[in-house]
């Protein structure tokens, strides 16, 4: 089950995070997670989507899961 | 009336053979597939042998006795409805023995009919009528003695009635029911002079199984079961072919009128989705069309709290112009978006994408597929390589094991469950995967092998279980996958699929479904010739929607069932043209044809063609404009046809971003739940004045024809072009025809279809293009579309939302026959005589422990919200598991259902909600 620590997100932040988080959970290859995730938000998340989780991640890091850490690390390099 | 020529009745049902034998009916040569009745070889002439009760839908019966013939060379007077031709045969269909015989039997039918015909409803459109005056009746010799002609009327069903005085008992009434329809709820009752129609066992036909699908309507040929709307208004003089507005199926329909009025809708037989076949939805819920509560002018408001203003359509369409710019000149050009709606036509929906791409100046245009069918598009395209079914409906015919999982379709999709009971009738085996315990699971000549009712949230589980055996008992079709499908993705499959983790022993506690269960139903899928998968949003609506979408497709190629006839993937689409909508370019990050915006060749030829610089960047779904609407970043919205605040899920949510926004507008046919948060409603029009294509969920493209003028007196794509234009962006077109050939125009799998080639051959399925100039009802016959098949492994994750101490229920919802989706239409007619409310089905173990009573009322609560519901104790379901459905507003079922939604998609999880049930004394409000 996916644990959202407590921190202050408004609603949309805290969507973003659950959904961000559920879809590192679901990739299907589970051998190349992150990268499935970069793909994954590059294609389907709006710019905007894009930097508000990565202000979240500056900002609540312990939020999303270590998977999405590398997926964002990839995004930022490309 | 004039008949279609197409329409024509040849007596008996087609037969297929590649024995092709010649006959002489009346001395005129005519070939036929050996096995064809002698009546339809002659009708095939031209030369109509009198009959009753013939009818090409249904099987020949040979009652009647007035379609005697006389074949050369053999004794007496054969039935030609039940005499098959063979070679060389000689029949002669009107000799002076046969008048004699005729004439006779007539007599006999008259002398027990009312001769009322100049007062009869069906006085000009009755085939007992029409066969007295071929036969030459003059008078009927015997005297007054029994009859029926005091018989009493039914008039219980809301559309229709019978008059049993107007009977001959000729039974197709019956065999309609039984043969066309597979409900089995007419039978012939009694013997000799006693014999007559009765439904079920002779109650009122309201109050028997009948589901009011109007195939006895249909084959009666007497005023008998008749349609109160002719009976009203009289018979139709004019007709037009059209579309359904309601289901995927998409069936095609003959509107019959007078003037403009219609009078009523009757099932084409040529209709490649429904061969003659409609339910009650189609056939008789059109009357929204006409209702009171239809707005047919533009109204708008400065704020949600003031009253509505009617306005003219220029000043409707400025003052959104002047919003939606306004807007975007303070929030930027991204606070703005549109969806489109799967009932509406293609050529509408591709309007309001081009205007939201090129007139607005942002990709934030998303679909109601959004929360029905996305995870289909997603799964289909990742794994064959195009986002929709495989296969046409005929091809069910062809199955020897149909798996049916999280479907209804006897009450979502009837007339396709119609052709699929008929198959499983044949003796094709059926598995139904479903918590409940649907109709299909066991009905009037029809038991499903396996039912495995698992607990709501597992398929994705259950179907690697499947999988797993497949691929351990030695079941890969090795030759498929070998030439079919990407050998590096099959290997990682079956490595991840035999893992003991997908057993269906390890998964056993998970899906609360026995594993010997599993086992036999995956041996049965594996091993059959043909083996057909048909899936509805219990497939699609949950967390691992996707995953689901994308394990079932695994398991059709690893067993070799994709790519002919009778096997196949296919989605049971929800509305009529969900595929249409999607297909158009509705979604927010691809461009029609399912192409991405990021793809610079594909982006540059719509720029080419529309003269408008488009974006590479996807733009927001639904939930995400929703989302930026409650932080302020999301401000105005374009809503063709759909009701999100009644249909999508978390309506606090929902209604909290659109009291947020500064324009919404509303483009529909009434003031529905969102409108109550619109700033600018724009009335709408209905199937019936509508011109253009839907595209059903068999990708079949058919025209939708304008039966009578716009009320609105606009055309709805006129709506949007003008909208478009105040932006600052021109969208001309003349005709819709048009923008179809523009759309054929930037869509490769759409570049044969026009509708002139749709008006000429009748439907095309897509892909319709140079390589397939008629369509294509197989997909991936020789090839997948994105080459070879791509496995992908499936790893089953548990939804977040698991019962618990605090909601110990799983809620699930779906939808009943006579009602349709949120009820927008079919309230707004007399189908609310079978669903005037939304109920909760609830297992008699669960509400025994709480206290509830069959017919009591009791509160709802998820951590999304509460609402009331009447409940109704029902063995259909299991302990653990409620069950409702969300057609009627006033019951909020969308308030507790929540923000859970399928990873890829964001389709809502509407299918798997904790709640728990309470005692209520109040009535919902």
């Amino acid at each position: 089950m996916t644990v959202v620590p407590d921190v202050d997100l408004n609603y949309e932040q805290a969507h973003l995070v659950k959904m961000v988080n559920q879809i590192a959970a679901n990739v299907p290859n589970r051998h190349e997670v992150a990268e499935q995730v970069a793909v994954h938000l590059r294609t389907f998340w709006t710019p905007e989507m894009q930097r508000d989780i990565q202000a979240i991640e500056r900002d609540y890091p312990e939020v999303l899961v270590h998977q999405v850490h590398v997926a964002l690390e990839i995004l930022r390099r490309s | 009336m004039t008949v279609l020529d197409d329409q024509l009745d040849l007596g008996t049902p087609r037969v297929d053979s590649d024995t092709i034998v010649t006959v002489l009916i009346d001395g005129t040569p005519v070939e036929v597939p050996e096995g064809t009745s002698i009546m339809r070889a002659a009708a095939l002439t031209g030369t109509q042998v009198p009959k009753l009760c013939a009818t090409d839908s249904l099987a020949a019966f040979g009652s009647c006795r007035l379609c005697l013939v006389e074949v050369d060379g053999k004794p007496g007077t054969p039935a030609s409805c039940t005499t098959p031709c063979s070679e060389g045969m000689s029949v002669r269909t009107q000799t002076p023995r046969l008048d004699k015989l005729r004439k006779g039997v007539m007599e006999l039918y008259i002398s027990d009919h009312p001769l009322d015909c100049l007062t009869c409803p069906a006085n000009g459109d009755c085939e007992l009528q029409d066969m007295a005056g071929v036969v030459g009746l003059r008078d009927v010799r015997y005297p007054d003695g029994a009859n029926h002609l005091d018989a009493p009327k039914d008039e219980s069903n809301p559309y229709f009635t019978f008059d049993e005085s107007k009977c001959i008992a000729c039974s197709r009434c019956v065999r309609a029911c039984d043969e066309v329809q597979g409900t089995f709820a007419l039978t012939i009752a009694g013997r000799g002079f006693g014999s007559k129609v009765a439904a079920s066992d002779g109650v009122p036909f309201l109050e028997s199984e009948c589901v009011s699908c109007g195939a006895c309507v249909q084959a009666c040929p007497t005023a008998t079961l008749q349609e109160k709307t002719v009976i009203d208004l009289g018979v139709p003089t004019r007709k037009v072919k059209t579309t359904c507005a309601y289901c995927g199926v998409g069936c095609s329909f003959v509107a019959e009128l007078r003037g403009d009025e219609l009078v009523r809708m009757v099932p084409d037989k040529t209709g490649g989705a429904n061969a003659g076949h409609s339910c009650v939805k189609g056939r008789f819920a059109w009357g929204y069309a006409g209702h009171e509560d239809r707005v047919t002018a533009p109204l708008i408001r400065e704020s949600i709290d003031d009253e509505w203003k009617v306005v003219s359509w220029d000043e409707a369409i400025g003052f959104a112009a002047d919003r939606l710019k306004s807007i975007q000149s303070e929030f930027g050009v991204d606070s703005i978006g549109g969806i489109t709606s799967s009932r509406c036509t293609n050529e509408e929906v591709y309007v309001v994408q081009k205007m939201v791409r090129a007139a607005f100046g942002t990709n934030n245009v998303d679909t109601c597929a959004r929360v029905c069918h996305s995870p289909t598009g997603y799964g289909l395209k990742q794994t064959f390589g195009t986002s929709a079914g495989t296969q046409d409906f005929k091809s069910v015919e062809k199955a020897d094991v149909i798996m049916v999982i999280g479907a209804n379709p006897t009450d979502a999709h009837p007339v396709f469950a119609s052709r699929m009971k008929r198959r499983l009738r044949e003796g094709a085996e059926l598995i139904v995967v479903d918590p409940r315990t649907i109709d299909l699971v066991r009905s009037a000549h029809i038991e499903a092998s396996h039912h495995l009712q698992l607990m709501p949230g597992t398929n994705v589980a259950i179907v690697n279980a499947m999988g797993h055996v497949a691929a351990t008992e030695g079941w890969i079709d090795r030759e498929f996958v070998k030439e079919r499908c990407d050998l590096t993705s099959l290997q990682s499959w079956e490595e991840f699929i035999r893992l003991p983790e997908n057993s269906p022993e390890a998964l056993e506690e998970a899906t609360g479904v026995p594993a010997d269960q599993v086992r036999a139903a995956a041996r049965a899928y594996a091993t059959a010739s043909n083996a057909a998968i048909y899936y509805g949003l219990g497939v699609t609506e949950h967390s691992q929607g996707s995953t689901m979408v994308m394990a079932m497709a695994n398991l059709a190629m690893a067993t070799g069932n994709i790519g002919r006839e009778g096997v196949g993937v296919n989605p049971l689409r929800g509305q009529n043209n969900v595929q249409g909508a999607c297909d158009m370019g509705s979604f927010p990050h691809e461009f029609s044809g399912y192409r991405h915006v990021s793809d610079d060749t594909v982006r540059e030829q719509f720029e080419a063609l529309w003269g408008a610089e488009m974006r590479s960047d996807p733009g927001m779904r639904i939930p995400n404009m929703l989302d930026a609407a409650t932080v302020g970043e999301f401000k105005g919205i374009y809503i063709q046809g759909e009701d999100i605040a009644q249909s999508d899920p978390n309506t606090d949510h929902v209604t909290e971003a659109l009291r947020s926004m500064d324009c919404v507008i509303v483009q529909d046919l009434f003031l529905n739940e969102t409108a109550k948060f619109a700033h600018v409603f724009l009335p709408g029009t209905s199937f019936l004045e509508k011109d253009g294509t839907f595209t059903n969920a068999e990708r079949r493209i058919n025209r939708v024809r304008p039966v009578m003028p716009s009320r609105t007196g606009m055309a709805e794509w006129e709506v949007t072009c003008a909208l478009a234009k105040a932006m600052g962006y021109a969208m001309d077109y003349d005709t819709s025809s048009q923008i179809m050939d523009e759309i054929a125009a930037v869509t490769p799998t759409f570049s044969g279809v026009s509708f002139e080639l749709l008006d000429k051959v009748g439907s095309v399925q897509w892909p319709c293009n140079e390589k397939a100039p008629l369509g294509t009802p197989v997909m991936h016959v020789d090839e997948f579309v994105r080459g070879k098949g791509q496995f992908i492994t499936t790893p089953f994750v548990p939804t977040d939302e698991r019962s618990t101490r605090k909601f110990p229920l799983l809620l699930t919802t779906g939808r009943i026959l006579s009602q349709y989706n949120v009820g927008a239409q079919t309230r707004r007619t007399n189908n609310v005589v079978w669903h005037a409310e939304d109920v909760l089905d609830m297992h008699e173990a669960d509400a025994q422990a709480r206290g509830i009573s069959d017919g009591d009322w009791a509160e709802v609560t998820s951590r999304a919200g509460n609402t009331r519901l009447r409940v109704r104790v029902s063995d259909d379901i299991p302990a653990g598991v409620v069950y409702t459905t969300f057609h009627h507003p006033v019951s909020g079922t969308n308030v507790i259902t929540t923000d859970n939604s399928d990873w890829a998609t964001n389709c809502p999880e509407y299918k798997v909600t904790a709640v728990e049930v309470r005692p209520s004394s109040k009535v919902s409000t």
